[in-house]
């Protein structure tokens, strides 16, 4: 495993040398201020709407990051070639995956911690309460950001970076809709549409911007839950992905 | 264990579909050669003989369609035989926001080697990077990448080196520290594997040549076996028609034969000498018609 932390670390060292983190940090800090200045009708309102639309520029900010940071990793590397020196010796492939998901990983979630503490800034600017559940809530979001980095980096072994953006995007806003929602894209198949559903990824059990906004409480056993399934998500679909590289030819 | 060469390849073939499930491309048939310990062997063909792709196979970066690839008597796959590897691939690049020595050191920890950041400096001091070492990749020429990249393949001291067109955009300086380093490292008992279109490269350091056309070995043999074979005449006669000298290259069991049937023709020659022949003699005579 120690093979698999230095390349980590040298992941991590180069998406921070990137400007594409930085330009997606930007502009979350200028949704997040944009959605604090927005005018409120009165005090009480305005923290739920800080929260609730501040939780989710953070979770849209979380896909960003996954496709800013990660779509791009293996094609990169394979068209400059220098992923070659790195298979040819030092890396099985399986190490050269799980090296470059855990250094996105680690990048994307001290972006989304940073993020968090900006929207904690915003809060106590306007001399808003801090809810217990926000940094809960953000670890949450940073599960999910998980869940769609493994599926980015699963969809750029099967699609051109340009179509990974679609892609993901597209599994992010089905993975986010009940049941019945989905049904309702083809009510005349009801129960195949069910059975599709239950394999696609529940995104929305890491919501919990509702119930934090309005000042419910949320037993902590939801919180175990949540991440679990989320790790258990994202390893499914480094595992296919995995699967994918593992036959390929690099030529 | 039987087979013990640092490499040893068996009838190995490698296809690739084509696009649109066309059928396929055959890159590499029925290839077979060995590398010995201790020797350096050229590994020459034209563009697209299929030597990279050979190459790649060897490194596990390709899967062969058929045939075998054993390494120390072990496949491809095994961590074990590519801890014994250094590398040096066609045009390297690197991602450039890191420094040699950022880069030197990554590869060592990944590596497990134990080398420290003095031990790098030498390193690139070696192969000519010793006032680089700090500089981002992203300034570096095609030529200081190359450099870079024999450092990384130097790093841990390989038994065997492969190396796909290591000086190729290289100038003569360079290309010649570089055959004086590869030289060094054979000394030192590393085995090399040489690709090259840089035929004096491989007259000059290689031991053995082996010769690929359109995926095929058209020859293999010692230098000496290669360049010793039959005697090559030059012939050097005017042309009736522009005046000008006409140069020919005559095998010596032809040449008696070829200078009567100038004298028949009334042609008159000018010289008739013994040529030296060269690797690329050999090459062309054992690869031109089957490359065309």
């Amino acid at each position: 495993m120690k093979t698999v932390f230095t390349f980590s670390l040298m992941t991590l060292r180069m998406l921070a040398r990137r400007r594409t983190l930085w330009g997606i940090l930007i502009v979350i800090f200028l949704a997040l201020v944009g959605i604090s200045s927005v005018p409120s009708f009165d005090v009480g309102n305005q923290g739920r709407f800080i929260l609730d639309f501040g939780l989710f520029g953070i979770e849209v900010g979380a896909l960003l990051l996954a496709l800013g940071l990660a779509s791009n990793l293996y094609p990169r590397d394979r068209e400059t070639r220098s992923l070659m020196p790195l298979l040819a010796v030092p890396l099985a492939r399986w190490q050269y995956l799980l090296g470059r998901f855990f250094g996105a990983a680690l990048v994307q979630a001290a972006a989304l911690i940073v993020t968090c503490l900006g929207l904690m800034l915003i809060l106590l600017f306007h001399e808003l309460p801090i809810p217990a559940d926000l940094l809960p809530a953000t670890l949450l979001i940073i599960v999910e950001g998980w869940f769609l980095l493994s599926t980015v980096f699963f969809f750029s072994f099967i699609a051109s970076p340009p179509l990974n953006w679609p892609l993901t995007t597209m599994l992010f806003v089905v993975s986010q809709m009940s049941v019945s929602e989905f049904v309702g894209i083809m009510p005349s198949a009801p129960g195949f549409m069910r059975f599709v559903r239950l394999l696609l990824p529940h995104a929305d059990v890491f919501h919990i911007k509702d119930p934090i906004a309005h000042g419910f409480e949320i037993e902590p056993v939801y919180f175990i839950i949540a991440i679990f399934y989320g790790l258990c998500y994202a390893a499914f679909m480094l595992s296919l992905a995995l699967a994918l590289f593992r036959g390929r030819d690099i030529k | 264990m039987a087979d013990v060469h640092p490499l040893q390849v068996k009838r190995l073939s490698k296809r690739f579909p084509r696009k649109r499930g066309l059928g396929s491309v055959q890159a590499v048939s029925d290839l077979s050669f060995a590398v010995r310990q201790g020797e350096i062997v050229g590994f020459i063909g034209h563009n697209g003989a299929g030597k990279t792709t050979t190459i790649k196979c060897l490194l596990g970066l390709l899967k062969p369609s058929e045939g075998s690839i054993s390494l120390w008597g072990y496949t491809p796959a095994s961590r074990k035989v590519r801890a014994r590897i250094g590398y040096i691939p066609e045009n390297p690049d690197y991602d450039d926001s890191f420094s040699p020595m950022e880069y030197l050191s990554m590869f060592a920890s990944m590596r497990g080697l134990s080398g420290d950041d003095k031990s790098w400096l030498k390193l690139l001091k070696r192969v000519g990077l010793s006032s680089w070492e700090t500089t981002g990749i992203r300034q570096f020429s095609k030529g200081m990448r190359q450099r870079m990249s024999l450092a990384i393949a130097l790093q841990s001291n390989p038994d065997l080196l492969v190396l796909d067109e290591p000086t190729g955009g290289l100038d003569p300086m360079a290309r010649k520290e570089f055959r004086e380093i590869i030289i060094e490292e054979n000394k030192r008992g590393a085995s090399v594997f040489l690709s090259s279109h840089i035929l004096s490269d491989v007259e000059t350091i290689c031991h053995r040549a082996v010769i690929l056309s359109r995926g095929k070995l058209v020859t293999e043999g010692s230098m000496k076996e290669l360049l010793g074979g039959e005697n090559l005449y030059r012939i050097v006669v005017i042309s009736r028609k522009t005046g000008e000298e006409i140069e020919e290259i005559i095998p010596e069991a032809d040449l008696q034969s070829r200078i009567d049937s100038l004298r028949r023709d009334n042609l008159p020659i000018v010289k008739v000498e013994m040529a030296l022949k060269s690797l690329e003699d050999v090459f062309l005579s054992a690869a031109g018609g089957e490359s065309k």
